[in-house]
């Protein structure tokens, strides 16, 4: 049986063989054949689905007036931004909508992220393209959405539809939101400083005596100051928190800022580093000399106990500063942050002050925010992009819905008194119902028209100061890093790796928990070849040098 | 039929417990009063913690006692209490609605996939055994919801997500299987009775232990969620409990790493402690439940009341 | 065997699905690589004729993501009639056949052609498709489509045929006649089957991500398809020892977890003071709601090196501090520690709810009989909860691959000087999707390597338990 069954096999086999075998071409090359027929060149690709949808209508636009768009139908947007919503969003959401209706014939409806998995939920919204109008900022990776096409173009629409808010933010500010040559987000106008420092304890300085810790050496005198006169006070709490990036692996390692005048805090990814004044001269940190002597300190400063053994997996450090546990912050401070621990000290009552030092003011590089820190952009596939960037602009550039927008309802939820911001609730020992900024719209902070609160005063007194060393740099208060997003398709999986090994090997020898630096840095060194590092480091260096040149920091 | 199910052994009354049992009965006791305390010591720091003051826990650490004791903690929760009234109501809908209808369809899925006669029976546990360990990820699931049946928003996506899993149909089966000999649902079936008469007359009523565990495991499960509401609520008003407490939390410390970006105003929360009443909040609600559910599980059932 | 022919249409089928048959020809090729934007460059990598296997290489070289999902769609179909027909034709030679007659295997070679049409009806309605799509004739299928399309319909029918009278021979009854008489039970099924289609089976399709690199610019089904690039960072991770550590990791929790699970739960069923019973077993229970965010904070203040609590009492007694936090080798059991102390009191109740299943009269027959508690609880407890104790480990075997991700990350965190023997497959790619944070590749690619590991193992269990006991398998 079972031969009678091979042998129907065989013949079916072969007959199968005769019967395609004449009727089949083949396999053959695309390009063999192209040659054959004789095709030198492939007529270029006419997209005509792709610009049918985008050009043509904001074409049609461009030849009507500003104000001749259509405004016959009334269009409900959906305005997403991060956070959490206030609890009078209704009330304050009805009385923008009735100015709105009137002024664009258009409603928007505030919908937010809440603060849990907010990444996450931020990609989700753009990808089931629900939103119309959207915050954007280069921490939720604004320069990598937009090259991936998440946004909208605004270049044509806002000359067509939008002068007013193009005239408003002003050619500078909208270039430093443009991605491959195109702009796709609309900067918030309002100029401030995130000059990363060190915060520390004033009044135990002054106690002591000791150097205001604006340098390394001063730090460590004025960290060894506190430890010998009061030994049982903690003095840094540092862990891997703030620390996340392809930059560093451990929050100490931030203090080593003081030393270097590099184009970003940390020197660029990669373990790569320049200087600001010549930001496209590309140099190597990780294999450098200086690597092995900053990681020899970090040891040192360990084996003195400025933080905990078990540091890496700290798990208390939030409220540590503010609760007079630790004596100093090196990692993420900003003036903000500043002015934060001024007030939380005031509360506490115990006597403390904080003091704060900018590295820039050391290393001489400061500069302001980057236009893509707080911006409103269009989502892709948004049906009426025009009405939503007229919206945009009425949200913006008109005082009377910026203030509903930004403060709420002028006599229910604020004042203002002496040109100074006042919460009526607040001040009434309530909880306010709609706190300054409760639609925690940072992007339509409108730098003419903002109300400061009354802890802007000191926020914009350190804010002036930094603005005139800001003006000594060889670029004028311009911030050249943040405008950078990198494209690493190519190399992601190199990338990942580098991180991990980062994770392993970096984040150790910066907390200084290695017992031989010089093996231990070998071992860091030789683990981020194998990661493929050096792939990383030249096509990123390769983009970040075109981006230089593109915007000509020379 | 008998209806009530608490069954006490009565022959450990009548005959004199042997040396045997009383050593083994004494090594029970340790064991059990051993493993208690273990599991109850971190409940106690997390009770005492949430009576502490936030500085007091940073400064000083846990202890088995609250120092410095203080409501704050729960202050800060309950500061609107509308509000979480509100998400305590949506979670009892939620783990009610879910918890039921899951359950419902979990034990028909069981019963089932457990029928002899029924041919499929492997192809349709292995598909559902399938989902346990292939998935498209969370973004298909996503728009799934929020863009295929466009119900972002409502209250649906909250509940109907969690109302089966692989392995509570399972469990399911295997307690069916247990539970229910194949003799006695045979001859039901002689007697000329249905499918539903078998399901309900029959299987149910010896199926408590069964339908307690997968109700419980259903239950804690809509009460500990929280992701669903993340990701599919855009209204505080539909919120589940639990992530209303989570989201307090996590607003407190994305904005205070948000700050590093972004000229904002921190809020000002008592983390440590809150964390610690918030683990209280949340489970104090269960452990009232609790006992009515235990039952099922302390005393044991008799087949022989389906039999007579 | 008199209808051995049939195989013979079985291995033509085969033959025909070899790749040297072009399924799928490529026409109007100037105008079509015109159309959709393919240079002279890209033309070197194209060919005028595909099979279902490098189909997908036309999608990613032309850079046509659009139809990755329907060739990917194609190539399982094909892998599926492939399997289907080897199978066949193997029971077939060797005459491997159950139950009654020649029913399994006809039902085999049913499924064998049927997947075999579906297959090139596919293949035609995605020429159809992709032609609408790039709104000209670019695509035809191949002659061996037709013949395919042809030879299974027609063995199909055959079949069917055939089954009709084997049926009749043995009074079996056909799939419509089983809907009938047991059409209860089917609509018993429908809420479940509505339920997975939405939840599970529909968003499955997300897979295909593993093998693109999304851009919002074409969406999430349009986005170039990438082949394997997504599973390069397993290779470039240290993918034994992470596999290792995680399957380590999870046999040690699913072992000792059960056992634990199951001796708490006979010694609380003996116990006979009933508010002793209820207490412990709610005691035991409570760590379950203790969130590792919080049991990390605890720990932490338990194990540091200079004011930990085990360290404060170390040093009382005069001892030398112990480093956890910079040592490795603690901190598998430290984990495992943890791991039973939250689980124990729910997998419990499982193992409770079977013990109180166990009818009683047993019990009070051993007793009388003169059995001790030992022996009650050998001869009596454990063969009952056994089928339990099998199908929840079964059932865990499948995702063995899928860490505790809670666990390691809140307990470890970032601590790499951990990571030798911490580092588990889930933790180690959050942190790799943490430095991508747009790549939905990257994570689905992970997923599904876990997936596939999961997947061959529980087919092998399952199948070497059906042979032993079929009552015990999971499927």
């Amino acid at each position: 049986m079972k031969r009678k069954v091979l042998s129907v096999l065989l013949s079916m086999t072969m007959l199968a063989g005769a019967a395609v075998g004449c009727g089949s071409a083949g396999t053959q090359s695309a390009a063999d054949q192209l040659e054959a027929e004789g095709v030198t060149q492939i007529p270029a690709a006419q997209e005509e689905t792709k610009e049918e949808t985008t050009q043509a209508p904001s074409e049609s636009a461009a030849q009507e007036e500003a104000q001749g768009i259509d405004l016959s139908d009334q269009v409900d947007l959906v305005f997403y931004v991060m956070g959490d919503a206030p609890q009078d969003e209704e009330m304050v959401e009805g009385a923008i909508n009735e100015k709105l209706l009137e002024k664009c014939n258009a409603t928007i409806d505030m919908q937010f992220s809440t603060w849990t998995d907010f990444q996450q939920k931020y990609a989700n919204e753009i990808t089931a393209q629900s939103a119309d109008l959207i915050y954007i900022a280069n921490w939720l990776n604004y320069g990598q959405l937009a090259s991936s096409g998440a946004f909208e173009e605004l270049d044509d629409m806002l000359d067509s539809v939008a002068p007013d808010l193009k005239a408003l933010v002003g050619d500078a500010n909208l270039n430093m939101c443009r991605v491959g040559g195109k702009i796709y987000a609309i900067p918030n106008t309002w100029p401030e400083y995130v000059c990363n420092g060190v915060k520390y304890r004033e009044d135990l300085r002054a106690k002591y005596n000791l150097p205001v810790p604006d340098s390394l050496e001063n730090l460590e005198a004025y960290l060894l100051g506190i430890q010998e006169n009061e030994p049982n006070q903690g003095l840094l709490t540092v862990t891997t928190e703030e620390s996340q990036g392809l930059k560093t692996g451990f929050d100490a390692a931030w203090a080593l800022n003081f030393k270097y005048p590099w184009v970003a805090n940390n020197g660029l990814d990669y373990g790569l580093a320049a200087n600001y004044d010549s930001p496209a001269d590309v140099y190597d940190y990780w294999y450098s000399d200086d690597f092995v002597d900053d990681m020899k300190l970090m040891k040192k400063w360990a084996d003195l106990g400025f933080w905990s053994k078990s540091a890496l997996s700290d798990t208390n450090n939030s409220d540590a500063y503010k609760n007079g546990l630790c004596v100093a912050e090196v990692a993420g401070q900003n003036p903000n942050k500043q002015i934060t621990a001024i007030a939380d000290f005031e509360n506490a009552g115990e006597g403390w002050e904080s003091g704060y030092v900018a590295y820039g003011e050391t290393n001489g590089i400061i500069y302001p925010g980057h236009a893509t820190q707080n911006g409103t952009a269009i989502v892709r596939g948004c049906k009426n992009p025009e009405r939503a960037l007229l919206v945009l602009q009425t949200l913006l550039c008109d005082d009377e819905v910026n203030a509903l927008m930004q403060y709420g309802i002028k006599g229910t939820h604020y004042d203002v008194a002496d040109g100074i911001y006042k919460n009526i609730q607040e001040e009434a020992g309530e909880t306010p119902t709609f706190p300054y900024e409760g639609f925690n719209t940072w992007n339509l902070r409108n730098g003419d028209t903002k109300l400061p609160q009354r802890t802007d005063v000191a926020l914009q007194e350190m804010f002036d100061k930094y603005a005139v060393l800001g003006e000594k740099t060889k670029f004028p208060n311009v911030n050249i890093y943040d405008g950078f997003s990198e494209n690493y398709d190519t190399y992601s999986a190199e990338r990942s790796a580098v991180s991990n090994v980062m994770r392993q090997y970096l984040a150790p020898l910066e907390a200084g928990l290695v017992d031989d630096v010089d093996a231990a840095v070998e071992e860091f060194r030789s683990k981020m070849k194998e990661a493929g590092i050096d792939k990383c480091r030249e096509e990123y260096t390769k983009q970040w040098q075109a981006y230089c040149e593109e915007y000509s920091y020379k | 039929m008998s209806k009530d199910m608490d069954y006490e052994p009565t022959v450990q009354k009548t005959i004199k417990k042997s040396t045997g049992t009383k050593v083994f009965e004494a090594i029970a006791y340790t064991l059990l009063v051993l493993g208690s305390i273990i599991c109850v010591l971190p409940f106690i720091i997390i009770v005492s913690g949430s009576f502490t003051d936030n500085t007091t826990i940073l400064v000083k650490g846990y202890s088995l006692l609250p120092r410095d004791f203080t409501f704050s903690a729960y202050q800060t929760i309950f500061r609107s209490p509308k509000d979480i009234l509100q998400a305590y109501k949506m979670t009892f809908y939620y783990t009610i609605v879910g918890t039921g209808l899951g359950l419902m369809m979990i034990t028909l899925t069981g019963y089932v996939i457990s029928r002899k006669e029924f041919k499929h029976r492997n192809t349709v546990s292995f598909l559902i055994y399938f989902t346990s360990i292939f998935g498209g990820g969370m973004i298909p699931w996503y728009l799934m919801y929020a863009n295929v049946l466009n119900l972002k928003g409502s209250t649906i996506p909250i509940w109907f997500p969690a109302l089966m899993s692989p392995f509570l149909v399972i469990l399911m089966r295997t307690f069916i299987v247990g539970a229910v000999p194949d003799a006695i649902t045979e001859s039901a079936k002689i007697d000329g009775a249905g499918h539903f008469t078998i399901f309900f007359r029959i299987v149910l009523p010896v199926l408590k232990p069964g339908l307690a565990t997968v109700g419980l495991f259903l239950a804690l499960g809509y009460w500990n969620d929280w992701y669903r509401s993340s990701m599919f609520s855009t209204n505080s008003s539909t919120w589940q409990l639990q992530f209303y407490l989570y989201d307090l939390l996590n607003a407190t410390t994305a904005m205070k790493q948000m700050a590093s970006n972004v000229s904002m105003k921190t809020a000002e929360l008592p983390t440590e402690s809150v964390k610690l009443a918030m683990a209280v909040v949340a489970t104090g609600p269960v452990l009232l439940f609790y006992p009515f559910v235990q039952r099922f599980f302390v005393s044991g059932i008799t087949v022989g009341a389906v039999k007579g | 065997m008199r209808n051995k022919w049939i195989y013979g249409a079985s291995v033509l089928c085969l033959i025909l699905m070899l790749p040297f048959f072009n399924w799928i020809r490529v026409v109007n090729l100037v105008s079509l690589f015109s159309k959709i934007g393919v240079t002279k460059e890209m033309a070197g990598s194209l060919y005028t004729g595909y099979n279902l296997y490098n189909l997908l290489s036309f999608v990613q070289y032309a850079n046509q993501g659009v139809l990755g999902l329907f060739a990917m769609v194609l190539l399982i179909l094909a892998a599926a009639a492939i399997y289907f027909n080897a199978a066949y034709i193997i029971r077939g030679i060797f005459g491997i056949k159950k139950g009654k007659g020649e029913l399994s295997l006809l039902a085999a070679g049913k499924c064998a052609f049927l997947f075999q049409f579906i297959c090139a009806a596919a293949t035609v309605v995605f020429v159809i498709f992709s032609n609408v799509k790039f709104r000209m004739t670019g695509f035809l299928p191949g002659i061996a489509v037709y013949l395919e399309l042809v030879i299974s319909l027609v063995s199909y029918i055959y079949i069917k045929f055939l089954e009709a009278k084997e049926r009749e021979k043995y009074r079996e009854h056909g799939l419509l006649v089983e809907l009938k008489r047991n059409w209860v039970l089917f609509v018993m099924l429908i809420p479940t089957f509505v339920y997975f289609m939405i939840n599970n089976y529909l968003p499955m399709l997300g897979v295909y991500f593993a093998f693109t690199s999304f851009n919002f610019r074409d969406g999430l089904w349009a986005s170039p398809f990438t082949g394997f690039k997504n599973f390069e960072f397993l290779i470039k991770a240290d993918l034994f020892r992470l596999t290792k550590n995680t399957v380590l990791y999870n046999v040690v929790f699913i072992g000792v977890g059960n056992v634990l699970q199951i001796i708490f739960a006979i010694l609380v069923s003996r116990v006979t003071l009933k508010w002793f019973k209820k207490t412990s077993q709610t005691l035991m229970f409570m760590p379950y709601f203790v969130s590792f965010v919080i049991l990390k904070v605890i720990v932490y203040n338990v194990f540091e090196y200079q004011y930990g609590l085990i360290n404060n009492i170390v040093t009382s007694f005069g001892g030398e501090r112990i480093d956890f936090y910079n040592n490795a080798s603690y901190w598998p059991f430290l984990i495992t520690f943890f791991y039973l102390w939250k689980n124990i009191g729910y997998g419990m109740v499982v193992y409770l709810a079977t013990i109180m299943g166990i009818d009683n009269e047993i019990y009070e027959a051993a007793r009388v009989d003169g059995a001790n508690d030992l022996q009650q609880i050998w001869y009596i407890t454990l063969p009952h909860i056994k089928p339990t104790f099998i199908i929840l480990l079964l059932y865990a075997l499948g995702s063995i691959m899928k860490g505790q991700f809670e666990l390691f990350y809140q307990i470890i965190g970032n601590n790499g000087v951990l990571f030798n023997a911490t580092d588990i497959f889930d933790t180690y790619v959050y942190r790799i999707t943490m430095t991508q944070p747009l790549s939905i590749g990257l994570g689905t690619a992970a997923g599904l390597y876990q997936s596939l590991f999961g997947f061959f193992i529980i087919v092998i269990v399952n199948y070497v338990v059906k042979k032993k006991n079929p009552e015990y398998a999971l499927f």
